[in-house]
Parts: structure tokens; C-alpha cells; sequence
């Protein structure tokens, strides 16, 4: 039996190569293994072996994620493997959101079985936890002994093609599709102890989490429009050409606030898009499509509207995680709440 | 006056009932009768019964009768989520199981049915 | 209420010149049986057959599976307002043929539910592979109406279950287990500091073949409503569900409730079980809030600290189960709700009818639509042909080779939702 061919992902933090300093690391393929490698190859035994490396710089990942998918796909598919492994990226946001990007990406392209490995709270895991199997790591990079015992064997089972189990069985985070195992216990036992758990305070797991349920209750309608002032905020990734915040086309980091007052309509010589979900002809040849500055002010004019505020802000709502959006909203909405705004558009695509 | 109307494509019902309450018989699928209730309901019409009455999956049964008010309201959000989630159901048994069913099969169908309403119409009128 | 349930275990059963129990095995006259069986003039005639555990037997369509019971001592009798007169029962002791079953069949409608598999692939899935039955075949009188066939059906069963039960009357048992449940004062000054506990047990109750019945009375009828759970080991509770094998109660499963006994296991030790609160499921939305609120209304007033709360059946129930969570949550008990899943037959479907998210500790029975493969077996008792009608299955799960392609709702048991079996989910 010939051993299983493996390819391994990671960034350059584990590389070695360096920190945040080093992060636009552009891909880079070595034979053999490199870092966490050493201990996924410990536990493969003589089952599988890890016969080439990629690294790959995490801001160079997301920032050219069509160029550096090719790149690495290229290398991955040059040394033939058998299976793909990404990370384990633990609570490194760019790094998992890289490692589930990628593993995607081999999976359909290539056709191979992939594993990565993440923190329950990575944004990387809410994005591709329904594409490829993430088994569920601590939080930190102490967590690696923990995350290749699970890692290993699953990778194993993936590629012998052998049945998978259920996630609590094998060690992955809950993809969405449910499957039975038999418990040691029944499950009215169950029940009980988790009732005891329940009533004393402890942890407890559930053996069905509800389905997300992130609702936000309206407020009250504004009593006046004619005499409120109206902000524009956008994830449709309007931003001023050029757009000098480097807001990220998707995976956003980061927000901007722009300055419209005395523009009274967004040009494609003024303005742009950022977002890399949507095709950006029609957002950049009339960002009003996306933010419309234009019927606001005209609003504005016909006294429709008390005003428009002057600043807007915009993000790029692509893959961005909900955590990061609430984090943006909850620190500009102050500002929105400050400047006597009574009333949000959003816009999004 | 009562309060309700029984939306129905099940035979056996209407003929049990037509005249003595309103009832609206549609011979359509078991799936056009949740659509038929879902537009009601958004018209204005509160669910009276859960439109996945009993343990018989959507995908066996053919017949479906559901009870909503007669008297429109405003659009009751409650009712909304109970019909759209009912679809859904409905939506994850999507292969009909039995689609040559004999008659005797129909029939123990739509007693089945009959049944069900019954004992919600008992809840209904019982004042 | 103090009950001691005495096991007699049962090992083997066959039928025999005389009906008794001796060293274990269960001898059974057949033309006994039969003879009290047509004492019911809407049965045409009877059948009876045995199933042993390890043998290559399909029985279908199961109705109703019931363990053979007997009041030794004390108030009452079994099955209370359906065979024995009313009386309050749950104390005393009470003898149980354990290890032995009666099965029902009848092709009451034309589709079909309920197979059990005495070995194979599908005897994992059901607790009763591993039981002695004896199985009751009854054929109805011409014209028989639907309603009438599934109570001659119910009714033949409970009967033949309590003359078996009548066995061991008098038969020291060989193993005794006691358990007790306090008045509310008695229960305080016992076991103080301890959290109090109820179980919250939801009856399917919405009309032909959907029913269940608490001493006699149609579960639909009722308000909620407190029980000592020793009531329902003397059959206070018995099950007239003939839809959705896998997630029903059996009246077996009613008077062998595990909630019950895995709440008396702690009782005492990490939780006083106060008690039991019976709710039911009804189709009119206004019973379903009516239900729930006095459900919730009657966990206040027991000042619960938690409460295991377990439903029966598709669909529908999912509603009841989460407005009787909710309701009983905001009353300030904490609750774990448990609950079987239709998945779809990829997993990948939301589980539940409905959801909320004070429904944070949930078990969970598995996922009904999980397609298996039942292989051909030596024998069939029942209606072997009706395997192509069978509900979760679909017209051609019965092959021609004799095995069974359909989803795991076929089996009765499988995905029981008070936590019976060792099924689950991720």
C-alpha cells in the first residue's frame, strides 16, 4: 500500500519566517515538511506522509485572493497529493479565513478530500464550516498537540474514503448536516445530567443547537421625515477612487468614513467600489447605484428629507464576519447617535 | 356567526360540512392548499389550526385542510411564521412517496384528515 | 406514592397446554388467548405468533407494543379505566413479566407503520429486538370503520398484556425496585436544598390514530394536569398513536417511561422529582395556548427549579414543545427539551418545525429521514405485502429480493423522543 500524498498549507507566522511583518509573503512551495507539519507527520505514521509544503503570507492571501488561489492550486496540483491540509489556523483570523479559502478552493478544483482545523470563533469557521470539515481547535497555538490528534486520524478517514461520523464523534465543528450515531447513554440519562449541569450552573452542551437567531427590533418610525437627518451607510463597498483606505474587497477589516458635503451626486471619476462580490461595471460607472447621494439630495431639495448627513461610512460587506460587522456598527453608530442623525439607509448588494 | 372558514382540497370534508360551516373546498395538492392558507394569512386572516396537523408526513398524505379566521386583521406575524415555517416543512419531504395510491389508500387518507379537523372544529365551537 | 416494581425476567416463550410462568419461561395457551381476543365481536379471527430475540423475523405493521403487568398488592388494577375499573393506581406492588412483550398488527389503514427487525441491521434501531413477543395478528369484521379497527386493535392488545400479566400474580419477583414521590411539604422537610424537578410528559392527542389515553380518558380532552409517575408503571397511560413509528409512544415505552426512572435514579441524591405534568398536542392553536400556558403555570406553582420536558410525534408537537419551553423558562425553570430530528435524507434541513432560542439544552433522538437497508428475513408476521406502503418508506421500498429500502422512520422506536434509545445527533 503506497503511502497517502500529502500537501500542506500554512502561513508564515508557522513557517517561521516571521510576524505580522512578514505577512505578505507570497507563495512560496518546499518539499517536504515545515513546522506543524512535523507533528500532523508524527501521528500520519506510515500511513500518509506530507510530501511538500505551501506558505503563504496571510495578507497576501486575502488581499489577492484570485491571483494567490491560482498560485497555490498550481503548487498544490504540481505534487500530485492525495490530500490537503490547511493550518490549524486557531483563533488567527486572516490565517483561517486563508486556510478555509484555500481548502475550498483545492476541494473543487482538484478534486481531492481537504481538512483545516480552526477555533470555534475564527471568522474562517462561520464562512466554510458547510464547505470542508474544520475540526474544532483550542484557541491558540497551545492547543496544537489537541488539534493534530483530531486532525490526523480524520485526515486519514478522508482520504481512504471511509465513512465520516458525526461531528462530535470525529471532532469537527457542526457543518449543517446532521448525522446518527449511537450515544453510550440513553437519552433521557442524557437529559438528566444535563439538567443537573443546567441547574448547577455548569457547562453543558447541547445536543442541538437553535438555529441562529440574530434579530434587532425596529425602532419606532421617524415621526417627521421632512425635518430628520438621514445618513447613507453602506457594505456595498462605495468608497472614494483610489480607495485610500485599502478597505479589503472581501474578509473586510475595516470601515471608512467619507466626507459627501457640497456632492451632490458620486461620479466614476470621484468614486468607486471596493467589494469583490459583484460584478463593479455598474458601481463604478454610477456609485449612486450603490449609494445613492443623488435622490437623497434631491430629497433634500424637494424638502422630502430634513437633510443628508455629511459623512457616510461603507465597508465591503463580502464574507466579512457578522463579529466584525457588529464591531464597526456598534463603534460608528456612536458617532451617527453624536451628530444628531435620526434615521440610516442602509444599502447593501 | 362563526369565525372561521375550513380551507380544504379534502372531499370528505367538505361534504361533511359545507353546510353547516363555511368552507372552501379546492381540489389542488396538498402543497397549493399551504399556499392558498399562506396567501390568506397575508391578507389578513389569522391561522386558527397548525397547518401541519398530525404525525402523517406531507409527502404521504394528499389531503390538507387548515382553519383560519373569517375576519381579517392586520397581518398577524405569528400566523406568517407558522405557514412559511409549514412550507418549509413541507419542502424537506419533497419526493412524493405513494403517487399511485389506491382508493382505499385515499380514503384512509382523508378520514385521517376528516378526523383531525373534527377534533379542532370541537376545540372551535364548543362555546 | 410508593410503588415496588417486582421484575420477573422472562428468558424465553413458547406456547404450551397451560399458561404460566415458570423458571423464567413464559407458557402461553394459545386458544386462551384467542378465546378472550373474539370475546370482542368485531374481530373476525386471530392470530398468534411468537417472536424470539436473534431470530431472522420482520413483524409489521406494528400498532401498539405492551409489557404484561400485574397488580400484586394494592389499589387498582392494570390499564386503569381501559381494562381494570378506575381507581388510583401507582402504589403498592406490581409484578412485571420483564423481558416479554405483546405485539400488535393490523392493517388498520392502508398505509402502513411500524416494523420491528428481531435481528439484522434494523434490531439496533428498535429496543424490542431484544424482547419475547407474542405477537397478536387480528383480522376486523367486513366493513369495519377506521376508528372502531384501531380500538379493537388497542383493546386486544391491552387485554392479552394483562391476562399474561395475571401470570406472575403470585410469583416472587427476582429483582424489586421502589420508588417513591412526595407530597410537597413531605418532599421539602426530605430533601431540602435539593433542586426541585418535575417532568413535563406531552401526549400526542389530535384524533384518528393519534391518540393517547390517561385512565381512559382522550388526552385531547384534558387541561394539563399533574400524575405521580408511578401511575404510569400500572398503565395510567396508554398509547392509541399509530402514526410515525419511530417518534411514538408505544404503551410499552408509557409504562416503561426512562425519564421517569432516570429522575428517580437521582432522586434524593442530586434532586427531589416532585413530579410529573401530563400536556397534550392538539391541532387548534388556541388549545396549543392554553395547553402551554398551564403547563408553565403549573411548573410555577410546583416551585420547580427545572424541568425535563419530552414530546411525541411530527411536526405540529414542535410547536407545543417550544411554546412549552419558552412559556416554562420565562417562569424562572430551566428546562432540557428532547426531541427527535427530520433532517432530510442528506442531514442538511433544518431539523425542527420550530425554534427558539431559550431552547438551549436539547437531546436529541436522531434524525428520522436517514434512509437504511433493512435485509430480506426468514419470516414475516403481520402483513408482509403492506412493507410497500409502509410510511417512510415509498412505492418499491419493498424489493424484490424481500429487504426494505426506506427512511429510519419505518422503525418503531428508533427516534423515540423520551429518550429511550441511544440514537442521536451532531
Amino acid at each position: 500500500m503506497s503511502k497517502i500524498r500529502v500537501v500542506h498549507y500554512i502561513n508564515q507566522f508557522f513557517a517561521n519566517i516571521g510576524g505580522e511583518e512578514k505577512a505578505d509573503y507570497q507563495p512560496e512551495l518546499r518539499q517536504g515538511i515545515v513546522g506543524p507539519g512535523l507533528a500532523l507527520s508524527a501521528a500520519f505514521k506510515d500511513e500518509a506522509e506530507i510530501v511538500a509544503t505551501v506558505i503563504c503570507g496571510d495578507s497576501y492571501f486575502n488581499e489577492n485572493l484570485e491571483k494567490a488561489k491560482k498560485e497555490v492550486i498550481q503548487m498544490v496540483a504540481s505534487q500530485k497529493p492525495d490530500l490537503f491540509i490547511a493550518g490549524p489556523a486557531f483563533n488567527a483570523g486572516r490565517y483561517g479565513v486563508a486556510c478555509g479559502t484555500i481548502a475550498d478552493a483545492v476541494q473543487a478544483e482538484l478534486g481531492i478530500p481537504v481538512l483545516t482545523g480552526m477555533y470555534q470563533e475564527n471568522p474562517g469557521a462561520d464562512m466554510f464550516k458547510t464547505k470542508v470539515l474544520i475540526v474544532e481547535t483550542k484557541n491558540s497555538a497551545a492547543g496544537m498537540r489537541d488539534a493534530v490528534g483530531k486532525m490526523a486520524p480524520l485526515a486519514l478517514k478522508l482520504a481512504r474514503k471511509e465513512e465520516i461520523g458525526a461531528s462530535s464523534e470525529e471532532g469537527y465543528l457542526p457543518n449543517g448536516v446532521r448525522k446518527n450515531f449511537f450515544e453510550t447513554e440513553r437519552g433521557s440519562k442524557r437529559a438528566v445530567d444535563m439538567l443537573i449541569k443546567k441547574l448547577a450552573g455548569k457547562a453543558f452542551t447541547t445536543e442541538y443547537p437553535m438555529p441562529n437567531f440574530d434579530r434587532v427590533k425596529p425602532n419606532p418610525a421617524v415621526k417627521d421625515l421632512s425635518k430628520a437627518t438621514i445618513a447613507l451607510v453602506t457594505s456595498g463597498g462605495i468608497v472614494p477612487k483610489g480607495n485610500p483606505d485599502h478597505i479589503e474587497s472581501s474578509s473586510a477589516s475595516r470601515y471608512g468614513k467619507y466626507d459627501i458635503d457640497g456632492i451632490y451626486d458620486l461620479t466614476s471619476s470621484s468614486f468607486q467600489t471596493a467589494h469583490g462580490g459583484y460584478d463593479p461595471t455598474y458601481a463604478n460607472e454610477d456609485p449612486d447605484r450603490v449609494l445613492p447621494v443623488d435622490v437623497l439630495r434631491d430629497f433634500e431639495k424637494e424638502g422630502k428629507i430634513g437633510k443628508l448627513h455629511r459623512y457616510y461610512y461603507s465597508t465591503v460587506g463580502n464574507g466579512t464576519a457578522v463579529a466584525s460587522a457588529v464591531k464597526f456598527a456598534s463603534q460608528f453608530s456612536k458617532e451617527l447617535v453624536n451628530d444628531g442623525v435620526d434615521a440610516v439607509i442602509l444599502t447593501s448588494t | 356567526m362563526r369565525d372561521f372558514i375550513i380551507v380544504t382540497n379534502n372531499r370528505q370534508v367538505s361534504d361533511r360540512y359545507e353546510r353547516i360551516y363555511p368552507v372552501e373546498y379546492y381540489e389542488v395538492t396538498y402543497m397549493q392548499t399551504l399556499l392558498l392558507v399562506r396567501d390568506r394569512v397575508h391578507l389578513g386572516h389569522a391561522l386558527l389550526t397548525h397547518p401541519l396537523a398530525g404525525s402523517i408526513k406531507p409527502n404521504e398524505t394528499p389531503f390538507k385542510s387548515v382553519m383560519i379566521s373569517r375576519s381579517k386583521g392586520e397581518t398577524d406575524p405569528g400566523s406568517v411564521q407558522l405557514i412559511e415555517e409549514s412550507i418549509e416543512t413541507y419542502n424537506k419531504f419533497k419526493n412524493k412517496k405513494f403517487p399511485n395510491m389506491s382508493l382505499r389508500m385515499r380514503d384512509d387518507y382523508a378520514q385521517i384528515d376528516l378526523s383531525l379537523l373534527e377534533n379542532a372544529l370541537g376545540s372551535a365551537v364548543e362555546k | 406514592m410508593k410503588l415496588e416494581l417486582g421484575y420477573v425476567h422472562i428468558r424465553d416463550i413458547q406456547f404450551a397446554s397451560e399458561s404460566k410462568v415458570e423458571n423464567g419461561v413464559l407458557h402461553i395457551n394459545k386458544d386462551a388467548v384467542k378465546k378472550l381476543i373474539l370475546e370482542d365481536e368485531t374481530i373476525e379471527s386471530v392470530d398468534l405468533e411468537i417472536a424470539k430475540p436473534g431470530q431472522s423475523i420482520r413483524i409489521l405493521p406494528v400498532k401498539d407494543v405492551i409489557e404484561p403487568r400485574v397488580k400484586a398488592e394494592g389499589r387498582g388494577g392494570m390499564f386503569p379505566g381501559m381494562i381494570a375499573k378506575v381507581d388510583t393506581v401507582g402504589s403498592g406492588k406490581t409484578n412485571v413479566l420483564k423481558g416479554s412483550a405483546v405485539v400488535t398488527t393490523g392493517r388498520i389503514v392502508a398505509f402502513q407503520e411500524g416494523i420491528i427487525d428481531m435481528a439484522g441491521p434494523g434490531a439496533e434501531y428498535t429496543p424490542f429486538s431484544q424482547l419475547n413477543h407474542l405477537v397478536v395478528v387480528c383480522e376486523p369484521v367486513e366493513g369495519l370503520k377506521q376508528h372502531e379497527h384501531e380500538k379493537a386493535v388497542r383493546m386486544a392488545g391491552l387485554k392479552t398484556a394483562a391476562y399474561l400479566g395475571q401470570l406472575a400474580k403470585d410469583i416472587v419477583p427476582d429483582e424489586v425496585h421502589t420508588y417513591e414521590t412526595f407530597g410537597v411539604k413531605e418532599g421539602l422537610e426530605k430533601m431540602p436544598g435539593l433542586p426541585r424537578v418535575a417532568y413535563v410528559q406531552m401526549l400526542q392527542s389530535q384524533g384518528l390514530m393519534h391518540d393517547t389515553y390517561v385512565y381512559g380518558v382522550d388526552a385531547k380532552k384534558t387541561l394539563s394536569t399533574m400524575i405521580c409517575p408511578t401511575e404510569t408503571m400500572d398503565g395510567a397511560i396508554v398509547s392509541g398513536n399509530c402514526v410515525s413509528a419511530c417518534d411514538k409512544n408505544t404503551t410499552y415505552h408509557h409504562q416503561n417511561n426512562p425519564v421517569i426512572e432516570d429522575l428517580f435514579a437521582q432522586h434524593g441524591k442530586t434532586l427531589n422529582f416532585v413530579g410529573m405534568v401530563i400536556t397534550n398536542e392538539n391541532v387548534y392553536l388556541a388549545d396549543k395556548q392554553r395547553s402551554s400556558d398551564w403547563t408553565a403555570k403549573l411548573c410555577r406553582f410546583l416551585d420547580l427549579d427545572g424541568a425535563v420536558v419530552s414530546q411525541e410525534g411530527f411536526g405540529n408537537p414542535d410547536t407545543d414543545l417550544i411554546m412549552n419551553c419558552k412559556k416554562i423558562e420565562e417562569e424562572g425553570v430551566k428546562t432540557v427539551i428532547i426531541t427527535d430530528e427530520y433532517a432530510g435524507q442528506d442531514g442538511r434541513s433544518q431539523s425542527l418545525a420550530d425554534a427558539d432560542p431559550k431552547a438551549d439544552a436539547v437531546v436529541t433522538g436522531g434524525n428520522a429521514n436517514m434512509v437504511i437497508h433493512l435485509p430480506k428475513m426468514d419470516k414475516v408476521i403481520g402483513y408482509a405485502e403492506t412493507a410497500n406502503t409502509i410510511a417512510g418508506g415509498h412505492a418499491g421500498s419493498l424489493n424484490s429480493d424481500g429487504s426494505i429500502d426506506a427512511e429510519l422512520q419505518v422503525i418503531t422506536g428508533s427516534t423515540n423522543e423520551l429518550g429511550f434509545g441511544r440514537l442521536s445527533a451532531r
